[in-house]
């Protein structure tokens, strides 16, 4: 099991019971809580130092998708690693994800250990020169 | 016999003295002796540490047996533990409000995201216990029921389920329900959680799942209970609160 480094995360989730997941399950780690993509990008506006962002993709006023279109579309937020974890399960959904550029597509119902996996392996590679 | 009393190393030196050198070769003979003691204990050291190599193989493998065994174990724990994790979750949100609504939004936010129903109804019975109002519906479900406001009999799962509040799982004949989850308060079934359709990438509901439906079935049921009542109360309050501000202006 990948152990998770004091990391800043943000989660941008509609689902109060997910957020309330991630709370629990990511406790090492400083979370920031955003309900839909426009609040995420207001709260990415403030915390710019984010290590990871974690993107449901069915949301309310602006979905997952995107606010990953918009923050590949900011150079100071392109190179953030985004996990989409979402219901959206069909192998279009996830090629979509990827392609618009989450680095991992997770699907809910999404088990501890496969999360844990991949926000380690995101907070622990990942090395200064790949930010702006 | 006597000897002289010689440096041995000096004896080389005395080429033409026969006792000089007769000295010199008894202390080569006894160099020798002291070589060939010393090669033998060492010959024997190495015996008796090539025979502990394979009992030391041995604790390794067992060591190794061992490690792997616990690696295991910790996946097994690291699980359970998510586990636990989810279903603490489940609970807590279910009770972190006093708003029907809400703990029926939760409900939903249960069934999508940690059960990954994508087709389900809530039935929940109206307050004077008179009828099974549907009270959500998520996607289309073909079902002779889905498209009224109240349930009135007719799946044979549900019908079933709601007579001994028995978590059931289908589907069976005459009826598109995957799993009937009873809500169940102090032995009174007071609504039910149909699951008609999982997720494309769900192929079915497992071990697991059956944790959850059964939390869902005893933690739904009182969190809405207490909602329901503690609503009713507030009306109430509401209620009296004004007609104190309408006798005290009168």
């Amino acid at each position: 099991m990948n152990a998770i480094k004091t990391r800043k995360v943000l989660v941008v989730e509609d689902s109060r019971l997910i957020h309330k997941m991630y709370e629990v399950m990511l406790r090492p780690c400083m979370l920031i809580a955003a309900h839909d993509g426009r609040e995420g990008l207001a709260r990415l506006a403030e915390h710019p130092d984010v290590d990871v962002i974690i993107l449901d993709i069915n949301m309310p006023h602006m979905t997952g998708l995107e606010f990953l279109g918009e923050v590949k579309q900011t150079p100071d937020f392109a190179a953030i690693p985004v996990v989409i974890v979402s219901t959206e399960g069909k192998e279009e959904d996830v090629a979509r994800g990827l392609k618009a550029g989450a680095v991992a597509y997770l699907k809910k119902p999404f088990q501890r250990e496969d999360l844990l996996k991949i926000i380690g392996r995101l907070t622990t590679d990942r090395t200064a020169p790949q930010r702006r | 016999m006597a000897f002289r009393e010689q440096n041995p190393n000096a004896a080389g030196t005395d080429n033409g003295d026969p006792l000089a050198t007769l000295m010199r070769a008894r202390q080569l003979i006894h160099d020798a002796q002291q070589a060939i003691e010393e090669a033998s204990q060492s010959v024997v050291q190495q015996r008796a540490s090539s025979g502990e190599i394979p009992e030391r193989e041995a604790r390794l493998a067992r060591a190794e047996n061992d490690r792997e065994e616990l690696a295991t174990r910790l996946l097994e724990v690291e699980h359970q533990v998510g586990r636990l994790m989810t279903l603490y979750v489940a609970t807590y949100q279910l009770h972190a409000t006093l708003d029907p609504a809400d703990v029926q939004s939760t409900i939903a936010e249960i069934a999508v995201n940690l059960i990954g129903a994508q087709q389900f109804a809530l039935l929940l019975r109206n307050e004077d216990g008179s009828a099974l109002e549907i009270r959500m519906q998520e996607g289309n479900i073909d079902a002779p029921w889905s498209s009224a406001a109240t349930y009135s009999g007719g799946d044979p799962l549900v019908d079933a389920a709601l007579l001994d509040g028995v978590l059931r799982f289908g589907p069976v004949e005459g009826s598109p329900v995957l799993v009937v989850v009873p809500l169940r308060v102090q032995d009174v079934t007071v609504g039910a959680l149909l699951i008609t359709r999982l997720l494309s990438h769900k192929a079915k509901l497992d071990e697991e799942d059956r944790e959850i439906l059964d939390l869902l079935g005893a933690h739904a049921a009182s969190a809405l209970f207490a909602s329901r009542v503690y609503a009713r109360a507030a009306r109430k309050l509401r209620t009296l609160e004004d007609l104190i501000k309408l006798v005290k202006k009168g």
